[in-house]
């Protein structure tokens, strides 16, 4: 019952995306933001989504150790749980912790082959099989084309959707529809990109790339204090 | 006996299991003329090597304790520590690496850079102890100490500079060319004694120029001396010497001797290469903690002027009483001073003071800074810092894991109750990994430890040392019971049959809470419970706690709230509504969907890359959640969730899996609920288990 009120009250609903999941399977997904904006957090919001209607999340972080990720999730779910006076967050918690793996890499130690063979180790052995993949910290440079076409393969003949936290920079300017520059160069390979924007004192989420929102629904926020995904009216994501 | 710090070694010896650490012990000591005859540690004389002391030690050819000895070579006086080659005898090796100033990192020539290895360079990394690697083994088969100067770079990240290349390899091989003084070493004689130093052999010539070159360049990065010489072709023994014992002691490089200890090769240089290149006590800045200024660190000196400070690393009870390994680190130990246990503040008397040589010792006066020696009849635990009268100073404490591993065990007679107490009371004074407690659930004696080994090892010294005969057992997974939805509960207990009769009617709710194993709330009003009475409910309750209805395991996690009941004027009694209780408890249990809990564990595992899967899948079939994987270089840490039934056993299995190269920790994380099916399973066994009783 639980489950089911937080996935009714989800404000990424109102993304105007025709199912939850906002990217098709085998779709990418990019979350742009400048540093300490709240990409993480958004992700983490993505993967508690997929995680609360019983899918299997594999969050890869090129940046944080195991503890550091599994702190975020922590820290989000107990904000949702504030928000919502959710008492069992702990029985909340212990139904969703074996949809998620957490995997670690150095970026400089990070490559699609070896996503892959992990990968392998896991679903041959009936350990793991993720319906999402969220990447954290993925160098989009000159060369992540390559990967990143590796990566969409993967993601295509596994069904699998993936979702990028890209960082972006103050003193890039926007290309044409405002995309960054690192990310303008591989947007194609992407269904959708949302900008974490900071206007005032709140941080928008404005879709760069996708379907966009009908002009009646509300706009999407993302409340600075708890990180969480609110529209303007209030309602927090989940 | 001399006493100049500058002349004072202090090393250990780690290395992998039979990478051959006691035998190279063992050559050492026999060619700095401490022993007379060499025993090999699997010998067929049966005497076992002389490190190797313990009866079972001898018998398993590995060593377990490690022992302090004292030798001396060209002047210098050296006290080695053997240290074990076991991962689950890793308190011993963290211990010894604690009191040393030098190491020397054995590998073997075959099997190169193994788990033990990693895990022995790591700790030697956390105490800052430099070190010298000595590939030994280049006399077996598939030799190739090349290969592990390679490993040593890429896994251990040393910057590993051969000072050494070997004069064949395999069955040919016979002594090694010194890079430094470029000179082959011969070892003649019947066990190596004679050194016999002549030109190096043509065939070599030019590898061991182009070798020497690498090594200069390697070392001229530690001295602008160096640099010059070499530019103009002036480089000196000395000047070499000096700069790569200066890169030593900073860690920033490794230098690489070969030999093969079994075959007496190659040990002398070793003995050298001690003396002139690993540092003496006060090249090494010690540390204490001064608790009176929040623990600020205070600097030691190795002065022997200055008040003393010293370590208690290790405990023996010998024949004779507690023998205490200490090491000074400033100031000087002598026999009748006073020092004073900073953790207990008691002041005690110095009586004997003596040097160990394996297990036979050596009476001396004093014991001055940088020294190791041991102290007779002073009551302390490991880790203790004894200290002058009036310095609070405290050395940093020990980095002490948590045991990984519990058995439950049981004395097979009388006699032997009594024996394994003294036993335990010993063996858990003396190592800070072992552990023994009752396990207040199922009454058993249990001992934990780093391994199944390490408790196997202490079990078969209760029946050697202390004639303690014990049977070893599966330890009893500490399952619970609790409730996981409300209930309520209305009971009237009644009983009319002769004599005084008992009545009490007992009615509330139940539901399960997370915050307290058992809670208790009276909500009674109108004296429906007289007040008397409600203390005699709350009793009944209790005493339901202990023993489950469902699987007999201990209940947690329940709150009882009682509102209303009855009693009678003549026939209600404490015993009456304790009664009550007890049947309004199984009543509201049954309806509250008890389930059994059992305690899951969080498990890293460490192991190479190229095993992760290996592993992941053996987790994975001990019901594990995995709850993410960390790469690291070639390492791969894999952080999961174990229920703690599914472990036993692991760590063999473990072994197997990955070679021995992957290691495993475990620590309580919470209780969660068994799985149907295993619960079923637990219910048919403990049926069974009745059934046997019966």
């Amino acid at each position: 019952m639980l489950k089911n009120n937080l996935i009714l009250r989800n404000p990424l609903r109102l993304t105007g995306h025709e199912t939850e999941d906002i990217i098709p399977e085998g779709g990418f997904g990019a979350v742009l933001a400048r540093a300490g904006v709240g990409k993480t957090a958004f992700l983490v919001q993505l993967a508690l989504n997929s995680l609360l209607r019983d899918n299997k999340v594999l969050h890869v972080s090129l940046n944080d150790p195991v503890k550091k990720v599994c702190l975020w999730y922590e820290e989000v779910l107990r904000n949702i749980a504030n928000q919502y006076n959710v008492k069992q967050i702990d029985q909340l918690w212990e139904t969703i912790l074996p949809n998620r793996f957490i995997m670690t890499f150095k970026v400089e130690g990070f490559s699609v082959p070896k996503l892959e063979e992990r990968l392998t180790d896991l679903t041959e052995q009936d350990i793991f099989f993720p319906r999402m993949i969220l990447v954290d910290g993925f160098p989009f440079d000159e060369i992540a084309r390559k990967s990143l076409s590796d990566l969409k393969t993967l993601a295509q003949n596994n069904s699998i959707r993936v979702w990028f936290a890209v960082r972006t920079h103050r003193h890039e300017k926007p290309g044409i529809d405002g995309m960054p520059p690192p990310f303008l160069a591989v947007a194609d390979l992407f269904e959708v990109a949302l900008q974490l924007q900071p206007v005032e004192k709140e941080i928008r989420v404005r879709a760069l790339k996708g379907e966009t929102a009908p002009a009646d629904h509300p706009v999407l926020i993302l409340d600075p204090s708890t990180m969480l995904i609110k529209d303007k009216s209030g309602a927090t994501s989940l | 006996m001399k006493y100049d710090v500058r002349k004072v070694r202090n090393i250990g010896i780690s290395a992998h299991i039979d990478a051959g650490k006691t035998t190279l012990t063992e050559r050492i000591l026999y060619y700095t003329r401490r022993i007379h005859t060499i025993h090999d540690v699997k010998g067929k004389d049966g005497v076992g090597a002389t490190m190797d002391f313990m009866e079972l030690e001898k018998e398993r050819g590995i060593t377990i304790a490690s022992a302090a000895t004292y030798c001396e070579w060209q002047d210098h006086e050296i006290n080695i520590i053997d240290t074990p080659g076991h991962v689950d005898f890793t308190i011993e090796v963290e211990r010894s690496l604690r009191v040393l100033d030098g190491g020397i990192l054995v590998l073997c020539s075959v099997g190169g850079v193994q788990s033990q290895s990693i895990t022995v360079d790591q700790q030697m990394a956390r105490y800052k102890v430099p070190c010298i690697a000595f590939i030994n083994k280049c006399d077996r088969s598939g030799a190739n100490p090349f290969r592990v100067i390679d490993q040593l770079k890429e896994k251990l990240g040393h910057n590993a500079v051969t000072i050494h290349i070997p004069i064949g390899l395999e069955a040919d091989f016979n002594g090694v060319v010194d890079l430094v003084a470029m000179k082959a070493i011969y070892f003649d004689g019947d066990n190596g004694e004679h050194v016999r130093i002549e030109d190096i052999p043509e065939d070599l010539f030019s590898e061991a120029t182009q070798r020497r070159e690498e090594l200069i360049d390697e070392a001229s990065m530690f001295s602008d001396e160096l640099t010059e010489a070499a530019l103009e072709n002036k480089v000196t023994e000395d000047l070499l010497v000096q700069a790569i014992r200066k890169a030593t002691l900073t860690r920033e490089m490794t230098p690489v001797l070969m030999g093969s200890a079994y075959k007496n090769k190659g040990i002398q240089p070793i003995l050298d290469a001690v003396t002139k290149l690993l540092p003496c006590p006060s090249d090494v800045e010690n540390q204490a903690l001064d608790p009176d200024s929040n623990d600020a660190p205070v600097t030691l000196f190795s002065d022997p002027e200055k008040p003393v400070v010293s370590l208690a690393f290790k405990l023996e009870d010998g024949p004779y009483g507690q023998l205490t390994y200490i090491r000074v680190y400033q100031g000087t130990l002598a026999k009748g001073c006073s020092i004073v246990n900073v953790r207990t503040g008691k002041k005690l008397k110095v009586g004997r003071v003596v040097r160990m040589h394996a297990h036979q010792m050596e009476d001396i006066e004093v014991m001055p800074a940088g020294y190791i020696g041991a102290l007779f009849g002073i009551d302390c635990a490991s880790g203790d810092t004894f200290v002058a009268p009036g310095i609070g100073l405290s050395m940093i404490s020990m980095h002490v894991p948590d045991p990984v591993i519990s058995l439950a065990i049981a004395p097979k007679d009388n006699k032997g109750e009594v024996n394994m107490a003294k036993a335990l009371a010993r063996f858990t004074k003396e190592d800070p990994t072992f552990k023994a407690y009752v396990s207040d659930e199922t009454g058993d004696t249990i001992i934990s430890g780093m391994g199944e080994l390490h408790l196997e090892v202490y079990v078969e010294r209760m029946r050697r040392e202390y004639n303690a005969e014990v049977t070893t057992g599966m330890p009893r997974v500490a399952y619970r019971e609790t409730i996981t939805r409300m209930a309520e509960f209305d009971y009237i207990h009644k009983k009319q049959t002769g004599g005084a009769g008992q009545f009490g009617r007992v009615a509330g709710y139940m539901e399960p809470i997370t915050e307290a194993d058992f809670e208790f709330e009276n909500k009674v009003t109108g004296g429906a419970i007289p007040t008397q009475f409600i203390s005699s409910c709350e009793k009944g309750f209790k005493k339901c706690l202990t023993k489950g209805p469902k699987m007999e395991f201990p209940i947690t996690g329940i709150k009882v709230v009682i509102n209303d009941g009855a009693s009678h004027s003549v026939d209600s009694s404490d015993m009456a509504f304790q009664a009550a209780a007890r049947g309004a408890f199984l009543q509201g249990y049954a309806r509250a969907k008890p389930v059994i809990h059992e305690p899951i564990m969080k498990v890293v595992v460490e192991t190479p890359i190229e095993f992760q899967g290996p592993v992941m899948g053996s987790l994975n079939q001990r019901r594990g959640m995995i709850v993410g994987t960390q790469e690291e270089g070639r390492m791969s840490v894999i952080e999961v969730q174990v229920p703690l039934a599914e472990m036993f056993g692991y760590s063999t299995v473990l072994r197997s899996a990955t070679q021995g190269m992957a290691q495993f920790t475990m620590e309580f994380a919470t209780y969660r609920q068994v799985p149907k099916g295993i619960t079923d399973e637990l219910v048919k066994k403990a049926a069974e288990e009745k059934r046997n009783v019966a």
